[in-house]
């Protein structure tokens, strides 16, 4: 793991958001050192979107504060914060006939001005992001006309050009089938392998335990487990979030945690347990 | 999820270099300043403004007293005599002019309510803006013994009321623009009954002085209404321009927008209070002329392309079609045909053409909606 600015830790403190007559995030405290990959898991409504947005600076949280690096996000403004956080929301809606160059171009929108339309910064960081994506051959095509698996490498490509110490991303991987999945799920390991620090809300426990650094996980807006996945997954988590008996096994390769609920009713013929050597841990819910 | 394998189109071609920086722009970098200038929109505007003039031009010498070109050009000059002089340089001149004004003011205004709504049909009329300045205009000819249409000022007052009722009875210019918009249709039938109702009222020569302006018309319009519609551009476009910047980037969905940077809430409440300006003054002045404010934003993103927000090209678009249909309106009729009725009669093809016109994209906010991660 390399940790390549530690000024640029997020830490969360004694946030408190929700909507009029409900609370979603009950005074939640965490802390990331920069250069790591952290999942937010958890049941529907357990408040874990609430939470990513009240980072994003885009739900005021009632009490609490938010800082990227030592600066409080929401004594920022819109704009300042923008530098430090960037997000990737869970059905991102683009400007119609849009190319793939042109939606990367707008994640500089923060870094231009009426006296800075296109900097040579701007210039180096789309092709950065572009090619660390494996978008560059995409780069001309209209963004509409692409597949959902590429199209979701092509956001991810506009977020990453923003150049912010801290990314979010909201269910990056719910639209996707496997393969595609775990393709931005890899991308997501390497832009925190890069220096920057990813915090991913997932819906999918196994996905979590496999690419994440830390999870955090969360019930009734409140942060139940905290820390490795290896450490933090086990059939009490599972019951904790979702109410479900589970087994969890270590995966054959890395020993990093698969979750296998329990079928209440039973099947007619035995199913085999798990898929062989690959990738268990990848496996969707 | 059916992953389909995207066939090879007829896109631009994907050569990486040319494809990173914006296509077809040229490029100014100083030390750490830096611009782009879209060819195409150069081109496009160079082309529009060359149309204006000829519109103009034309406009200028078209007549339908029979006032010949020689004549024309020497009331142009000053060197005519004097009933021709005044004729084209306090007539037909100052009325070309604030008809080129009334149209950019519109076809801005509609590039901004179209833009704020995600929606090619949103116009500032539908935020209450005619019925507001209607109603205003109404009120102001009713017990006035002359039945003379009262000051220009009275139609951007009423605009500028009605919207900050819609806007107030929506919850603010707020989050979401639709509700502005719903509320907006409300307003302006409650408005438009009670201006109806007041107008059925009055005598025949009252009903008839403010039915030239109802429909929309630059008759008479001179310098007097000129200057301050001029200052009122001056302050309002560039303003415009600067909040064209912000527009481009909230075409992406509002959580998107917001964390690109654009404060939502400022940028939408600026927008609506500048399209209701824009749109109140023009439609005090120029009555309600119709479709202008719907047609140019949709012609200037077909002429411009849809990477921008077309503030510029609307405003061209505006000017030019309104110079055109008012010289139009002057010249094909022994009567004068008022401009509104001109636009409105082309206009009814062109909404007809926009809805069932090729690429289908003029029909809603944009495609990408739809195609968006969740299909």
């Amino acid at each position: 793991m390399t940790v390549a600015n530690s000024t640029h830790d997020l830490v969360v403190e004694r946030v408190e958001a929700g909507y009029p007559g409900h609370l979603a995030v009950r005074g939640v405290d965490l802390t990331v050192p920069a250069g790591r990959v952290v999942a937010i898991v958890g049941p529907n409504g357990c408040g874990k979107s609430t939470l990513l947005r009240t980072i994003a600076r885009l739900h005021q949280p009632r009490s609490g504060t938010v800082t990227v690096g030592g600066a409080d996000i929401w004594q920022l403004g819109q704009r300042r914060a923008a530098h430090l956080v960037s997000l990737l929301p869970q059905a991102p809606q683009a400007p119609e006939a849009v190319t793939v160059a042109g939606l990367v171009r707008y994640g500089r929108h923060p870094h231009q001005g009426l006296f800075r339309q296109w900097s040579r910064d701007d210039e180096r960081a789309v092709r950065a992001a572009l090619d660390a994506t494996g978008t560059t051959e995409l780069a001309g095509r209209r963004l509409d006309r692409l597949s959902g698996g590429q199209r979701q490498r092509c956001w991810l490509a506009m977020v990453l050009a923003q150049e912010t110490p801290l990314v979010l991303l909201d269910e990056p991987t719910s639209a996707l089938d496997l393969g595609h999945a775990v393709e931005v799920l890899e991308l997501a390991r390497s832009v925190a392998a890069a220096g920057r620090t990813v915090v991913m809300v997932l819906h999918d426990l196994m996905s979590a335990a496999r690419y994440a650094d830390v999870i955090v996980a969360m019930r009734d807006g409140e942060i139940v487990a905290d820390g490795p996945s290896r450490e933090v997954v086990d059939a009490a988590l599972v019951r904790t979030l979702y109410g479900i008996d589970a087994d969890v096994l270590a995966a054959p390769g890395d020993g990093s945690p698969v979750v296998v609920p329990a079928a209440r009713t039973p099947r007619a013929p035995a199913a085999a347990p798990a898929p062989a050597a690959a990738g268990p841990g990848k496996a969707r819910m | 999820m059916t992953e389909r394998p995207t066939e090879p189109r007829t896109d631009v071609p994907a050569t990486s270099d040319t494809a990173i920086t914006p296509p077809d722009s040229v490029v100014l970098r100083t030390g750490a300043l830096s611009w782009l200038f879209p060819r195409r929109t150069a081109l496009v505007s160079v082309g529009l403004a060359l149309v204006i003039a000829v519109v103009v031009a034309l406009a200028t010498f078209a007549s339908s007293t029979g006032l010949s070109a020689a004549d024309t050009l020497g009331g142009l000059l000053g060197t005519g005599d004097r009933m021709t002089v005044m004729l084209i340089q306090d007539f037909r001149l100052p009325r070309i002019l604030v008809g080129l004004m009334v149209g950019a003011a519109l076809g801005v205004s509609g590039c901004l309510t179209q833009t704020l709504a995600g929606n090619r049909l949103a116009t500032p009329d539908i935020i209450g803006v005619n019925e507001g300045a209607t109603a205003a205009v109404v009120a102001s000819v009713v017990g006035s013994s002359t039945a003379m249409v009262g000051d220009w000022w009275l139609g951007p007052l009423g605009a500028v009321g009605a919207a900050i009722v819609v806007v107030a009875c929506a919850g603010g210019a707020g989050t979401r623009g639709y509700r502005v918009l719903v509320v907006g249709i409300g307003v302006s039938t409650l408005v438009g009954a009670v201006t109806d109702l007041v107008m059925s009222r009055q005598n025949e020569n009252t009903a008839g002085g403010v039915f030239l302006w109802s429909v929309g018309s630059l008759n008479g319009r001179d310098y007097g209404v000129g200057r301050p519609l001029l200052l009122c551009l001056v302050v309002l476009l560039p303003l415009a321009l600067i909040a064209g910047r912000r527009l481009d980037v909230m075409r992406f969905d509002d959580d998107m927008a917001a964390a690109l940077g654009v404060n939502i809430r400022l940028v939408r409440g600026l927008t609506l209070a500048l399209a209701v300006a824009l749109a109140g003054v023009a439609v005090g002045i120029g009555g309600p002329i119709a479709f202008v404010a719907l047609a140019s934003p949709i012609l200037a993103g077909r002429l411009y392309g849809p990477t921008r927000v077309p503030i510029v090209g609307s405003a061209l678009v505006g000017a030019g079609l309104i110079a055109a249909a008012d010289a139009l309106g002057r010249v094909i009729a022994p009567v004068e045909i008022p401009v509104g009725v001109v636009t409105s009669v082309l206009g009814g093809p062109f909404l007809l053409w926009v809805l069932i016109s090729g690429d289908g994209r003029a029909r809603t906010g944009s495609p990408s909606r739809r195609s968006s991660r969740k299909g």
